[in-house]
């Protein structure tokens, strides 16, 4: 804190030296705005908790809870080397989620399972640029998957531009408790290719787009009949723009993105958050829409409607055309010595006459007669800086 | 838009600006200008050349006073601030302690001749008119603790002058950032780790402002296991035992090498005076921690 008697000091040192010729012109009345940090491997570590509660149901039907708790932990080796890893153990009980209202008797399976899931990266700083290498895992009683990944960024000499590229490799292996699905697995490639520019010192766009080609087994063992294409493309492109206001300290994050696979969906999202601080808090509401058409072989109820033999078909509620709106609000506070704690809560509400925004030559309408789809997500965090 | 990097050698340092222009003619007209201001500074105030400003006032000491300029009168009065404000830490009569602590030779002199050049110290002996300067007999000036920084200052003014909106000046680590990037990204600056000159201990960014880093590394000596680098303390005589190095932001650089310089002669009330101040600081203390507002 600047006393009066130092302030005085300041202004004697300053007002002195603005006296010499030439030196007053251009200075900045003050510095603290124009100065912030930008340390290139992160100096502190951080470790954090957080508590993920989910429940979800739809009308008449049967429900699920998730509880999630996690455990993330960002550790700086040296001035270029940091780790970082997340621990998740999702204890997910109740019935699995209705996917299909006319099907849901075939979901009798009652899921009472533990997904533990858990990812290592190692990053290398360099002078302009960074490195990472990635290896996730995450296991169910009947599903195991390992991701290899590695991503680079490098920035222009201004700083002002950072390049990142991005590839990754999932192998999944799927053995369903009701023996439908026996050693089956699925190979994943992605690709990611992407610019972050900063255009003003108050605006930040990035734009990135991920491609990711995958063969093996889609189709979902616990349904009656689910038969899906052996192979899958999906790209996506996802445009961020961040804009600060100094003035509210406050910051106002837009996204968009566009999704398309060669399942035939067609999805787009539209996101916005504002951020606002006030000194050691800040509130973020925050709402999300996303709307996408159905798969080519989805058919809705009753079956065997646009079921063929030797056809793909599916009646996942998933693979609908629908639209669905995200609100949702964060609190959270920091403290001395480094300690952080939010909460969040979201809402989702999922409809399939709330389809919009992306046409697939489909008519542009939602699938017809499903239930909406309404979940709640609660978020509690807690998390200190060293 | 182009970039544009110039280096050249001056007041015994790497001088590098750094800026973006239109055309590569008004990026170099603009680098040259720049680099005659800070050339013009180092030939009127070096210590080292007969025909400067300093060494004029030097050897009139204990005969007449000497007729100065407005500008030579600002720098003093700059001086003089700098002065009052850290009790008669910074005084800038402190030179003639250079001739007694010899770096080369690795070992402290003896105490009477410590005393015997603090006996020539005393900013508050000078006698100044508006336009004149009077040392006593067996002192001397030098603006070796603002000269740099004060160069920095110009060379940016310069840049300015000639239409650069994105610029920056390093004078052997004074810096002095013209505005920003273009699109408004700061200007990345890393600080020399203390105790390992071939790394760096922290980045920051800078726009708009100056930055200056005052540390016990520049030159010094190990004697019997003890530091003793050039901060010299004009009051004793000795180096400063304190902090092993300060940088701090503030809006012109002058004002920021003033500040690092009169911490580190703080020794431990650095970071009291530090925060005092009120500018944004970076504080590697003697045991090699860093605190302040930018070490986070």
């Amino acid at each position: 804190m600047v006393s009066g008697v130092a302030a005085v000091a300041a202004t004697r040192l300053l007002s002195a030296a603005l006296a010499l010729p030439g030196l007053a012109a251009g200075v900045a009345a003050t510095v603290a705005p124009t100065f912030v940090h930008a340390e290139t491997a992160p100096e502190t570590g951080t470790i954090d908790f957080k508590y993920l509660y989910y429940h979800d149901y739809q009308p008449g039907g049967s429900r699920m809870r998730i509880s999630a708790p996690s455990l993330h932990l960002l550790l700086p080796i040296s001035a270029t080397w940091a780790l970082e890893g997340t621990l998740v153990v999702d204890a997910i009980s109740g019935a699995s989620p209705l996917y299909h209202d006319t099907l849901s008797g075939a979901s009798k399976l009652g899921v009472n399972d533990l997904r533990k899931a858990g990812d290592l990266k190692l990053m290398r700083y360099f002078d302009r640029a960074a490195v990472g290498f990635g290896f996730a895992y995450s296991t169910e009683h009947d599903y195991v998957s390992r991701t290899l990944s590695t991503d680079a960024r490098v920035s222009t000499p201004d700083n002002n531009t950072t390049f990142a590229l991005g590839v990754g490799h999932s192998s999944d292996d799927i053995d369903s408790v009701n023996r439908v699905a026996r050693g089956k697995s699925k190979r994943t490639t992605d690709w990611m290719i992407g610019v972050t520019q900063v255009l003003t010192p108050s605006d930040i766009v990035q734009s990135n787009i991920t491609y990711s080609s995958g063969s093996g087994y889609y189709d979902d063992p616990y349904k009656a009949v689910d038969i899906r294409p052996g192979s899958r493309e999906q790209t996506a492109w996802l445009t961020r723009w961040n804009h600060h206001l100094p003035s509210l300290d406050a910051t106002l994050r837009l996204s968009a993105r566009y999704y398309r696979d060669t399942f035939g969906i067609r999805a787009a999202t539209l996101g916005a958050e504002w951020v606002q601080s006030y000194g050691a808090w800040s509130l973020t509401p925050s709402f999300r829409y996303y709307t996408q058409s159905a798969a080519d072989f989805y058919h809705g109820p009753p079956f065997p409607i646009g079921f063929a033999f030797g056809k793909p078909y599916s009646a996942d509620q998933r693979l609908s055309a629908f639209g669905a709106i995200t609100p949702g609000i964060k609190l959270a506070r920091s403290f001395t010595g480094g300690w952080h704690v939010d909460v969040k809560a979201e809402y989702y509400e999922q409809r399939n006459d709330w389809r919009r925004l992306v046409d697939a030559g489909d008519g542009g309408k939602g699938s017809a007669d499903l239930k909406p789809v309404k979940a709640q997500f609660y978020q509690f965090g807690i998390g200190k800086d060293f | 838009m182009i970039a544009f990097r110039h280096s050249f050698k001056a007041m015994a340092c790497v001088a590098e600006i750094q800026l973006y222009a239109n055309d590569m003619g008004a990026a170099a007209r603009a680098c040259k200008a720049a680099q005659r201001e800070v050339e013009r500074i180092e030939a009127k105030y070096s210590r080292y050349r007969d025909d400067s400003v300093t060494t004029a006032i030097n050897r009139g000491a204990g005969i007449a006073p000497v007729a100065i300029d407005t500008e030579t009168s600002a720098l003093l009065d700059y001086a003089d601030a700098c002065w009052e404000q850290s009790e008669g830490l910074f005084d800038i009569t402190s030179g003639v302690l250079r001739r007694v602590w010899d770096w080369k030779r690795g070992e402290p002199p003896t105490p009477s001749l410590i005393e015997s050049g603090v006996a020539n110290i005393g900013w508050q002996r000078v006698r100044r008119e508006s336009l004149t300067i009077r040392l006593d007999r067996g002192m001397e000036i030098d603006f070796g603790g603002i000269g740099k920084e004060y160069a920095a200052d110009k060379a940016a003014a310069v840049l300015s002058q000639s239409g650069i909106s994105y610029g920056l000046v390093n004078l052997g680590g004074d810096i002095r950032a013209v505005g920003a990037h273009p699109g408004g990204k700061p200007w990345k600056i890393g600080i020399t780790h203390p105790r390992d000159t071939t790394r760096t201990i922290a980045h920051l960014s800078l726009a708009d402002a100056g930055l200056a880093t005052s540390g016990d590394y520049e030159r010094f000596f190990v004697h019997r296991g003890k530091r003793y680098c050039h901060v010299l303390n004009p009051k004793t005589g000795w180096p400063a035992d304190g902090p092993q190095s300060v940088s701090v932001v503030a809006p012109l650089c002058i004002v920021a090498g003033s500040c690092a310089t009169i911490a580190m002669l703080r020794e431990e009330g650095a970071a009291d005076y530090l925060r005092e101040q009120g500018y944004p600081y970076l504080l590697i203390d003697r045991e090699g921690n860093a605190s302040g507002t930018l070490a986070k």
